[in-house]
């Protein structure tokens, strides 16, 4: 077991290496003046020139190489093309936002989503299979942007029972700001003892956790639907009946325990797929977190902040399959 | 089937033909399928009895319903589009009318049965401990009491005492090892022995072996069988042994029951069935079993199983018989007492 | 039991294959009308032949073709729905319902295209991969796996900004990242296929590698595949839409359903219907497809 722990630990660095380098050479290759884009404005061919040279663009490739990859394991990122400041800093702010919404949606997801796999799988054939169907294909179905919308103009304009966009009303920005230990809201809130902010900011995070959390649910709902009632076939469970364990124990015990599996496998898509979310729900709600950032990024070829964003993505996303990996692993034995 | 027909393994001891009563009868059963192409009739009115400590074969190709028959005792066909009809007697209850919450009482307790594949017959994520505990826990709660008080143990170490007993009465050694293993870190004879360890545990009084040794090699198949004679006799169990193999059903069967499309077409002691087989596709069978040391042409039944959604009219066999009357296309012939327990069901027989 | 010479032995084993190759067929026929019993299903496939009609025939069906096209209207800007502009008109005053049907030739034949070149290149590097198990067969996996370690959409997004935008690169751009899950399908199945007994026959009877590929193995891994294939429509228009969203995708003054939901968007409120349009365009196709999609794979089990 520990033999396959430091094979799995291995094997997540040499691929966050790949990662890095991947992600170094594909900056470099973007189009347009890395020097330029951060003067910005009208700006002399001189001071593009000290540009360059300060931000190091005048060296060959290796060498430009070598210092990425020195000042990454230090973790330093390089400096924003948009913001001017450390990328690392940036991510460092906007991460907590994010994390909120990104946990929620998850753990939203994967309750409701098991939940709902379950409760279809064991009423099979009937209407609340029928329903818990036609529910998931629309939750697949739905693109993203146009659900946050919808989200929008429905339950702010037409019932107004959720606020628009932002984190927090701006009255209370004034009045009862939230202030700032772990960066994350509603512990922040909490802590400090700021109820109104508290529930405010709550308030605020519903619909883009909502929006959120739709695909990743009607995956999941899908995916343990179809593991159950696979694994409600198979020969160990018509042995197991043969024996006289009751269809209660060998559905809620052997079946979910056998199907944990590839649900586990499918949530750790999902931790990609709300990443991937959160660039065009925070952009559509306001919400200043990491998603926002990288489509600014993008927008404007801030290539720094693009490979802080690419890296730091693509990390949590091969962390995540590798966590996902590993309990597998603890759950099922046959894989090696 | 490629053995040769030598000995058959009759237990002396059998009373099939005495006048005892029959631990189990299956009479007139019908099960049909409801699939989209229509109804499939896979049996029809399929009628035997088994009596105690005796083992009884059921014979046929593959789509010959014997599975099924096996699986409708024990209410284990899958699905809801199904229609069964007829009786299974078993402790003076038809079995059939019992609800499936009643059933799931029964099951595994009076009537145990192993499967083909003895490897993915066990769950594969749990290990081969768990899985014995959960039916120790269930049928034998009262001995695992006992030995935790009489030996001042731990619930766990007196359920690894009484496992260790029943897996060594199929053969089994090297038990603390092998609690601890998963199912695919054992052989298939192995795996086959535990699971008919498992089925053992109730001390039932039927042991349904469906093709328990079709998917083992021949040398473990031999082993196998052996085990089941000796547990029939030592336990006191009848065993109702499901095959394709007239071979192998040969070595340990005291009865034999071939099956076509759906139905029983003769019954008889093993003896008989070699030495004076009644119906045309046993006959068949029988015959296409090449010979050594003959140089002759291969043998073997034309034709393929019938559609069970269209079944033939009459006789499901006679598109096959190369004896088939005008009466067979028209009528079913019914089970025909010809001697001495022996039974067959064809117009040739049928005055 | 009559006892035959060899010759008609073969006989009466070639009748035997061919009447089970001719219930073979039926039992297929039968599917297909299986399908076609489902209302969701029937309803799906209708609309989905609604809507590839009309998106192929849009120059002639659209109300305001060049509007369709991207010709501003500035005077009835943000009309609301009407009898002249059925579904309103959005900020630049061009009928939406022509949009939508221009929008539908990139979003869906895009989508389309990006399927079917996946699979082109990704069936015949799983069948090569699946069925040599050497060097080559590796490196391709390794590639597979790359690949699939990471999100497709930021794969695409990042070779988007490389060659710049545009619905043609984006096509481009979301091909790459596509290919390999057919790969990885292919591969499995052929993989579990190689251990049966008919193509070991056939290799020991001492057929060519590419016929034992192509007669025996590819047929039998089609089911899958072309649930996936099915399935995958959805999921592609719905990416192309994501990229041209946020610009990385179809550019002005053309029409995409996702350009279309962002030029709408600022006006959400106001003027709903011009995002509203054509998200809903993108998700009645999407679900039709998912429902179809899902029918055709739940025929196929059963009987399988």
């Amino acid at each position: 077991m520990v033999f396959f722990l430091c094979k799995r630990f291995i094997g997540l660095i040499v691929l966050l290496i790949a990662l890095s380098t991947l992600v170094f050479f594909f900056t470099r290759s973007l189009p347009g003046d890395s020097a330029a884009l951060y003067i910005g404005g009208n700006a002399k061919p001189e001071q593009i020139e000290r540009a360059r040279i300060e931000l190091g663009l005048d060296k060959p490739l290796i060498i430009q190489y070598q210092r990425y990859m020195g000042r990454l394991i230090h973790g330093d990122m390089g400096i924003s093309l948009r913001t001017h400041r450390p990328v690392f800093q940036d991510l460092l702010e906007k991460i907590p936002m994010s994390f909120e919404l990104v946990f929620w949606a998850l753990l939203i997801a994967t309750v409701f989503g098991v939940s709902f796999g379950v409760i279809a799988a064991y009423f099979q054939g009937s209407f609340i299979d029928v329903i818990i169907k036609w529910f998931t294909s629309a939750a697949v179905s739905i693109p993203i942007f146009f659900f946050a919308l919808l989200l929008q103009l429905l339950f702010f304009n037409y019932l107004g029972w959720f606020p628009l966009q932002g984190r927090l009303d701006s009255f209370l920005e004034f009045t009862n700001p939230v202030k700032h230990i772990t960066g994350f809201s509603m512990i922040d809130t909490l802590i400090s003892g700021n109820f109104k902010a508290f529930f405010n900011v709550t308030w605020h995070m519903v619909l883009p956790v909502a929006a959120l959390c739709i695909g990743p649910w009607g995956i999941i709902a899908r995916l343990t639907r179809s593991s159950l009632l696979d694994i409600m076939q198979q020969d160990y469970i018509l042995a197991a009946r043969a024996s006289g364990i009751s269809e209660r124990v060998l559905f809620f015990y052997y079946g979910l325990r056998n199907a944990l599996s590839p649900v586990l496998t499918v949530i750790g898509l999902s931790v990609a797929l709300i990443l991937l979310a959160t660039f065009y729900v925070e952009l559509i709600f306001n919400w200043p977190g990491i998603g926002y950032y990288a489509l600014a990024a993008i927008i404007s070829l801030d290539y720094t902040a693009l490979m802080g964003v690419t890296l730091m993505i693509g990390t949590v996303y091969v962390i995540a399959n590798t966590a996902m990996d590993i309990l597998r692993r603890v759950i099922d034995p046959r894989i090696k | 089937m490629n053995t040769r027909i030598e000995n058959t393994g009759q237990n002396p001891d059998s009373l099939a033909g005495l006048t005892v009563e029959p631990i189990l009868q299956v009479q007139d059963l019908n099960v049909a399928f409801n699939i989209p192409r229509g109804k499939a009739k896979i049996l029809e009115g399929v009628n035997f009895d088994l009596y105690p400590k005796e083992i009884l074969a059921l014979v046929g190709e593959t789509g010959s319903g014997k599975s099924v028959t096996a699986k409708s005792v024990l209410d284990l066909m899958p699905g809801n589009n199904r229609e069964t009809q007829g009786q299974v007697l078993f402790a003076n209850k038809d079995w059939l009318t019992l609800s499936n919450k009643e059933f799931q009482s029964i099951r595994g307790d009076k009537i145990s049965m192993v499967f083909q594949n003895p490897k993915s017959s066990i769950n594969p994520i749990f290990t081969l401990g768990e899985q014995i505990f959960r039916l120790i826990r269930l049928y034998l709660s009262d001995q695992v009491e006992d030995i935790k008080q009489k030996k001042q143990c731990s619930q766990k170490q007196a359920m690894k005492i009484i496992a260790r007993e029943k897996l060594n009465e199929v053969g089994l050694t090297d038990i603390k090892r092998m609690l601890k293993l998963y199912a695919s870190e054992v052989s298939g004879g192995m795996a086959q022995r535990y699971r008919i360890a498992l089925a053992l545990i109730s001390s039932p009084e039927i042991l349904i072996a469906d093709e328990a040794t079709s998917a083992l090699d021949v040398t473990v198949q031999a082993h196998i069988l052996k085990l089941m004679k000796d547990l029939c006799k030592n336990k006191q169990t009848a065993i109702l042994f499901i095959t394709h193999d007239l071979g192998i059903a040969a070595r340990i069967c005291d009865r034999i029951a071939v099956m076509y499309a759906g139905r029983i077409v003769e019954i008889a002691e093993t003896k008989k069935i070699f030495s004076n087989p009644l119906h045309p596709y046993t006959k068949g069978l029988l015959k296409a079993v090449p010979k050594f040391g003959k140089n002759e042409p291969l043998s073997f039944v034309p034709g393929i199983i019938p559609d069970l959604v269209n079944p033939p009219r009459g006789c499901r066999f006679h598109p096959r018989c190369d004896q088939a009357m005008e009466i067979c296309r028209e009528q079913k012939p019914e089970s025909q007492n010809i001697e001495d327990n022996h039974t067959v069901s064809c117009f040739l027989y049928l005055n | 039991m009559k006892e035959k010479p060899m010759e008609t032995l073969t006989n009466s084993y070639e009748d035997m294959a061919r009447e089970v190759s001719r219930e073979h067929r039926k039992a297929k026929w039968f599917q297909v009308q299986l399908l076609l019993k489902r209302k969701a299903a029937l309803l799906s496939l209708i609309i989905l032949v609604l809507a590839l009609t009309t998106a192929l025939f849009a120059p002639l069906i659209a109300p305001y073709p060049e509007q369709g096209q991207g010709i501003v209207n500035l005077e009835h800007r943000l009309s609301p729905p009407s009898s002249d502009y059925i579904l309103g008109t959005d900020i630049y005053g061009r009928d939406l319902v022509s949009r939508v049907l221009y929008g539908a030739r990139i979003s869906l034949f895009g989508g389309i295209c990006i399927v079917t070149f996946a699979a082109l290149i990704g069936i015949p590097l799983g069948l090569w991969a699946g069925y040599n198990e050497g060097i080559s067969g590796g490196l391709i996996l390794r590639t597979v796996e790359l690949f699939l370690s990471f999100p497709s959409i930021l794969i695409a997004m990042a070779i988007s900004i490389l060659i710049g935008a545009g619905w043609v690169t984006a096509i481009i751009a979301l091909i790459v990242p596509w290919w390999p899950w057919y790969t990885r399908l292919v591969q499995g199945e052929v993989l579990s296929i190689k251990q049966s007994l008919y193509v070991e026959a056939a290799q020991m009877l001492g057929y060519g590698k590419l016929y034992i590929i192509f007669r025996h193995i590819l047929p039998n891994i089609m089911t899958p595949v072309m649930v996936l294939i099915l399935l995958d429509l959805g999921p592609a228009i719905i990416a192309i839409g994501l990229l041209s969203f946020i610009g990385l995708g179809t550019q002005p003054p053309m029409a995409d359903w996702g350009l279309m939901v962002w030029e709408g968007a600022p006006n959400i409120l106001s003027e709903w219907w011009i995002s509203i349009v054509p998200g809903c365009a993108m998700f009645i196709v999407v679900i039709a497809f998912n429902i179809f999609g899902d029918a055709l794979k739940d025929v196929l089990d059963s009987n399988g």
